[in-house]
């Protein structure tokens, strides 16, 4: 799967030609300066032009220019899963350092804050909302929600951002209007991690509300298909109290489909993500990925960074198919494959 | 279709949906009559054509908050109003004349000089405001640039792009101000301190201390071209009377009008968004059927390959490949489509292998109907209502991924979009700068239209889910 994804990544990337744009704009760079630097102590144009060959050849090795895409990249896509995902050119971590690997496991946690955080909130809010809403379908509150669910889907994340910016941070002046931390950052750790929800408030609020909508329409849409079943009537007609049947008849069976619906909301959130850091100049991957596409494009960041996006997606789905097994009886894992029984 | 319909105007999110998308569909269809198709390349991304807006104006309709900021004038004639022939030469006055009644001066005048044809001397002109009540005020002098060495009559000047003078920068007109002050109203006003802005007192009566109560009336901007031969032409000459606010949706930095760009990102919006989803309903249908009717091997691979693309998280992968194969539109649209077609064609599939083994298909076959037979008439009419809700579920989604791509600026260059405005504005600081006016509205006209299909495709959900129809 994310093998996958990385080969069709550096098919994309070696075919168009990209990467040899790329590599060969750097090479030009590179020739350009050193063509100043020697032209001061070698007088000779042909002698000149000589070694500026030379060089350049010897760049274009080094580069792998001089090998076809194909029997270049395959070399990349190793690197990458090993996670030698190499050098950056222009970006840096805070100390300094240019290893993308450095940069991105530094943005990493900023990201995973926000993620996270959203998400158990909109889980939680979309949860107790759905259920209760279940229970009074058609009802002023239920159409209502409706509605909510639609402007909710159809928000973009990036500008409900900007709105909250102009309202909390301009018009109201509550809450900051982006970065990390206040300048001068506190000293204090218990200072520092405040000030760090202080500036969260605005971007998790915006992944919430563009969010919550869609999730607390799925689990009400679910819950309530199931409590149209058969055996929910006849739990009923048994004579089980309403708690007993909503508990262990109704969302006993609605759990793992609401738990997917839940856990593809993070891919949408991962995406989300990239644009609300951009909108809050939030020191994550996403922001990290605008900056690495914005000026000059950095090829190995790039590929990096929609390899770490994947492989968080593919762990958020490595997580559900586990819950699976405890949620969905019907499912277990033999031999290492999933079976339906 | 007709059930459809019906289904449709039920209910109270349909009806909205519904009359949403004919006020949208009409808008969009006015504005591709009236625009032309190059719209994007020959005047919204051409600066020539903003040069007389206000840069970042907010909306003229913020006056009705409070204050009463000026309207922006656009002033220009073609023909005089009065022609004094004196032998060959002639003096033409060009009058253009404008109400003012805001209680807050012009933000700036400034005058423009549009293609001029002469043969012996160069024709030379003054710009005058005539105020209502009579006084005249001369702003600015100028002459037609002359022949170079060489160059043999007609001469032509200004043919390209007219020659622009601001007219508050001129040393002369704040001189001639203060001159029309000491004058009329026995004011001494040293011209140092009316360079630059002239107009509280041009517009304006002296109030004795120091400033200015706007008179309001009738004015009059006049040009007077002297021509040495009475052959020589003249285009167009022009004046604007700047205001603080232009029309409904504000300008940006720019001078471009707002609205403009708006009304014409309308009809592309609405053009991803369906075509994005008639192309990739359309592939998810044909895949999802084929797959569950043929089974075995195609089967296997489509469904795979379906796994795939479905699990891979859409906006970075889209960023990565309109980054690396560029970003014109269709390819834009491409990629969407490349990436949006899986979930269909699971869904398609896992309902073909119920009908599959229906009696309806099993009574088909025992007719001798062949394969194509039975998918077109029992089995494709069963997924269409389905198929349907999902291509009108998928416009929303094609048109955020757009603006999303198009905010990062990976937008198509020479189409103007909603997310592009809004990219803009946001790289030029509108944010922080304070103009509202340039984030709001066009972020507002992509969640009307999201909007608009979230809530046709809510309102066909009980078609497809007849369960949810029971108890509402």
């Amino acid at each position: 799967m994310l093998l996958a994804v990385l080969v069709l990544l550096v098919i994309s990337l070696g075919a168009t030609g990209y990467s040899d744009r790329i590599l060969n704009a750097v090479v030009g760079e590179e020739m350009r300066g050193l063509r100043t630097t020697l032209a001061q102590t070698i007088r000779d144009p042909d002698e000149l032009d000589q070694t500026l060959a030379v060089r350049q050849a010897e760049l274009e090795q080094s580069y792998g220019l001089d090998q076809a895409w194909y029997s270049r990249l395959p070399g990349m896509v190793a690197r990458v899963l090993t996670f030698d995902l190499g050098t950056a050119r222009t970006l840096r971590s805070t100390e300094g350092s240019n290893r993308i690997v450095d940069i991105v496991l530094e943005r990493l946690p900023n990201t995973m804050l926000l993620l996270t955080t959203s998400l158990c909130i909109t889980a939680a809010f979309g949860l107790v909302l759905g259920v209760w809403l279940a229970t009074r379908i058609g009802s002023r509150l239920d159409r209502l929600v409706s509605w909510v669910a639609a402007i909710s889907y159809a928000l973009p994340g990036w500008w409900t951002g900007i709105l909250l910016i102009l309202v909390f941070g301009f018009a109201l002046r509550w809450l900051p209007t982006g970065g990390m931390f206040s300048t001068p950052p506190p000293t204090d750790p218990l200072g520092r991690l405040l000030d760090l929800l202080y500036h969260a408030i605005l971007p998790i609020l915006t992944l919430v509300i563009v969010s919550i909508g869609p999730s607390v329409y799925v689990v009400r849409t679910m819950t309530m298909s199931v409590a149209q079943e058969d055996h929910v009537t006849l739990a009923r007609a048994k004579g089980l109290d309403e708690r007993t049947v909503r508990n262990r008849h109704i969302l006993r069976v609605a759990a793992p489909p609401i738990v997917t619906g839940l856990i593809l909301g993070l891919a949408g959130s991962l995406g989300g993500s990239i644009l609300v850091e951009t909108v809050f100049e939030w020191q994550g991957m996403g922001r990290l990925y605008y900056d690495a596409i914005a000026g000059t494009p950095d090829e190995g960041m790039i590929v990096a960074l929609t390899f770490m996006f994947t492989l968080l997606y593919v762990i958020a789905r490595l997580i559900l198919e586990i819950l699976y097994v405890f949620l969905d009886p019907r499912v277990r894992y033999e031999d290492g494959r999933a079976r339906a029984v | 279709m007709r059930g459809l319909s019906r289904e449709l105007l039920r209910s109270g999110v349909g009806r909205v949906g519904v009359a949403l998308a004919a006020i949208l569909a009409t808008l969009a269809v006015w504005v591709l009559a009236t625009y032309p198709a190059d719209f994007g390349p020959s005047r919204w991304s051409d600066p020539s054509v903003w040069a007389d807006f206000p840069k970042a104006a907010p909306p003229s309709w913020t006056a009705l908050l409070g204050g009463e900021p000026a309207q922006h004038r656009i002033l220009s004639a073609t023909e005089p109003a009065g022609v004094v022939t004196r032998g060959p030469a002639e003096i033409r006055t060009y009058a253009m004349p404008f109400t003012y009644r805001e209680s807050e001066p012009p933000t700036f005048l400034s005058f423009r000089l549009g293609e001029v044809g002469y043969t012996g001397r160069p024709p030379s002109y003054s710009v005058v405001l005539v105020r209502p009540d009579g006084t005249e005020v001369a702003l600015y002098r100028g002459t037609v640039n002359g022949p170079r060495p060489g160059e043999e009559p007609p001469y032509v000047r200004n043919a390209d792009e007219p020659v622009r003078v601001l007219l508050s920068a001129e040393t002369g007109a704040a001189e001639a101000t203060a001159e029309m002050l000491a004058k009329a109203y026995g004011v001494t006003v040293d011209p140092a301190d009316l360079r630059g802005r002239p107009e509280a007192a041009l517009f304006g009566v002296p109030d004795g201390s120091g400033r200015f109560t706007p008179l309001h009336g009738e004015y009059r901007m006049e040009v007077r071209l002297a021509v040495a031969d009475t052959t020589d032409t003249v285009s167009e000459v022009g004046t604007v009377v700047g205001g603080a606010v232009y029309g409904l949706a504000g300008t940006d930095t720019q001078g471009r009008d707002l609205m403009e760009g708006l009304l014409f990102g309308l009809p592309v919006a609405l053009l991803i968004g369906l075509s994005a989803a008639i192309v990739s309903t359309a592939i998810g249908t044909g895949l999802g059927l084929i797959s569950g009717f043929m089974g075995g091997r195609v089967d296997l691979l489509i469904q795979r390959s379906a796994d795939i693309v479905n699990n891979v998280p859409l906006l970075p992968l889209l960023i990565f490949m309109v980054f690396v194969l560029g970003s014109q539109l269709w390819l834009i649209l491409l990629v969407l489509v490349a990436f949006s077609w899986p979930g269909l064609t699971i869904l398609i599939r896992s309902m073909i292998l119920g009908l599959r083994g229906g009696q309806e298909v099993e009574a088909a076959v025992a007719l001798g109907a062949n394969k194509r037979h039975i998918i077109r008439r029992h089995i494709f009419p069963h997924t269409a209502p389905f198929v349907f809700t999902q291509m009108i579920f998928f416009v929303p989604a094609a048109i955020l991924a757009e603006a999303g791509l198009a905010f990062l600026g990976l937008g198509d260059p020479s189409l103007p979009t909603w997310g592009q405005i809004l990219e803009n504005g946001f790289r030029t600081g509108a944010v922080f700068l304070g103009y509202w006016w340039w984030v709001i509205a066009p972020g507002l006209a992509i969640v009307v239209t999201a909007v608009t299909f979230m809530l046709l495709s809510l309102a066909m959900e009980p078609i497809v889910n007849p369960r949810l129809r029971r108890d509402s």
